[in-house]
């Protein structure tokens, strides 16, 4: 059965055809759920509203968008609707500045001295920095870095422009990057504070 | 190009291709540099990182049946689905399980029959109702699941709703799988069924109580 033919017959209510749809979107869906919100609990949660209302709305299907575009775009929003209502302030996608926690104005990102993360960093600092990530950046680097859309998907799927896609993306990176320099310094002191325990214990 | 510049450079360009004047910023800066070093690894570890997760199978099962009880899913006649059905597919996948456990019950029936005299009686009570010791295990998980869901403090969500939902229907094909093996005990695709549908509830009931052990 190819997608076009599955859709089709979904539309007129088939059985197969549905569980052939979630196959094959199912574990995409599934990965965005869980990078967004960070536990198997919620993800699970998110996914099945996410999968009831493309069902539901099938019907209305007309094929000017890509199918994996309109399930992603209904995704984001199931999933951007739930993190709006349990967490605040969220950061908008909308949002062009970040403020500079120290002075209050915008912040300077490139050109200030800083910790080399070069092969300080693992896969699961990213995934845990992944999940301090603002609401916005956190979608837009998923979908970009993680499940590989261009820009222009992104752009269809949040209902933002390409412009601002490439804008949220570049900030979230500048963000990750902080949130792992965050991580390598706690790091580092962690170990310093138990070499100097244990130097003092058998000094 | 000055920092900012580049800043801007990396905002609508992204980090690749690198601009003539890029790359000669970056030769000359090494705060600009470490940055677009940084960022470039944390984009490669970002690509290895699984685009596709494999969700739970309840997912499914609790979709499809939200959808069937809306008239959402059809058959192929346009009538909904039967709940009979609905059940029967699930367990279309499982041929393998199946005979997997018939391969069991034929080597217990076997051992029963070689064994000495004396435990004859026992054997023969294990014939008759070879589901006794299932039956009890999985009263006993269902009784575990309520005490934890009296003591739960976490919320209740549509997937735990589902599975709860899925829960009553298992219970109630249960029983009437096990009402026609009563009645007809040579019925083998009614005990074909009650074994497939015994392993369905020993899987809802653990992944049941991995939720509840989740959200406590």
């Amino acid at each position: 059965m190819s997608e076009a033919d599955a859709i089709r017959l979904a539309q007129a209510g088939d059985a197969a055809a549905f569980e052939f749809l979630y196959r094959l979107h199912g574990r995409r869906v599934y990965a965005l759920c869980l990078r967004m919100v960070g536990n198997p609990s919620d993800a699970e949660d998110l996914m099945q509203e996410a999968f009831l209302q493309l069902f539901r709305k099938i019907g209305t299907f007309r094929g000017e968008s890509a199918f994996s575009t309109w399930l992603h775009r209904m995704t984001v929003n199931v999933v951007l609707m739930r993190l709006r209502k349990k967490t605040l302030p969220v950061a908008s996608l909308e949002e062009t500045t970040e403020p500079d926690e120290e002075t209050g104005g915008p912040r300077k990102d490139i050109g200030a001295p800083d910790l080399k993360l070069t092969g300080a960093v693992d896969r699961v600092n990213l995934e845990r920095s992944i999940e301090k990530l603002p609401p916005g950046y956190r979608t837009v680097f998923v979908l970009h870095d993680v499940q590989g859309y261009e820009h222009n998907e992104i752009a269809d799927i949040m209902g933002c422009s390409v412009g601002n896609s490439k804008s949220q993306l570049h900030k979230a990176r500048t963000r990750l990057r902080d949130l792992l320099q965050e991580e390598v310094r706690e790091q580092a002191r962690n170990e310093r504070q138990i070499a100097k325990t244990q130097t003092g214990q058998t000094g | 190009m000055q920092c900012r510049e580049l800043e801007v450079f990396f905002e609508e360009e992204g980090l690749a291709p690198l601009s003539a004047a890029a790359r000669q910023h970056l030769s000359e800066c090494h705060a600009c540099k470490h940055f677009f070093e940084d960022v470039t690894g944390i984009v490669a570890l970002a690509h290895q990182l699984p685009a596709e997760l494999d969700p739970p199978e309840h997912i499914w099962i609790s979709i499809r049946n939200e959808l069937v009880r809306e008239g959402t899913i059809r058959g192929l006649s346009g009538d909904r689905v039967p709940w009979w059905q609905s059940f029967a597919e699930l367990f279309r996948n499982r041929s393998l399980a199946t005979a997997a456990v018939a391969m069991v019950m034929i080597m217990v029936a076997f051992l029963l029959g070689s064994q000495p005299r004396d435990q004859m009686r026992q054997g023969q009570q294990a014939q008759e109702d070879p589901y006794a010791s299932t039956v009890t295990a999985l009263r006993q998980q269902e009784h575990d699941l309520a005490n934890m869901q009296l003591a739960s403090t976490g919320e209740n969500s549509a997937v735990d709703a589902s599975l709860r939902q899925n829960l009553e229907q298992v219970n109630e094909f249960i029983a009437d799988c096990e009402r026609r093996v009563r009645e007809e005990p040579s019925d083998e695709l009614a005990r074909e069924y009650l074994t497939n549908a015994y392993q369905q509830k020993a899987q809802l009931l653990s992944a049941m109580m991995d939720r509840g052990g989740s959200l406590n």
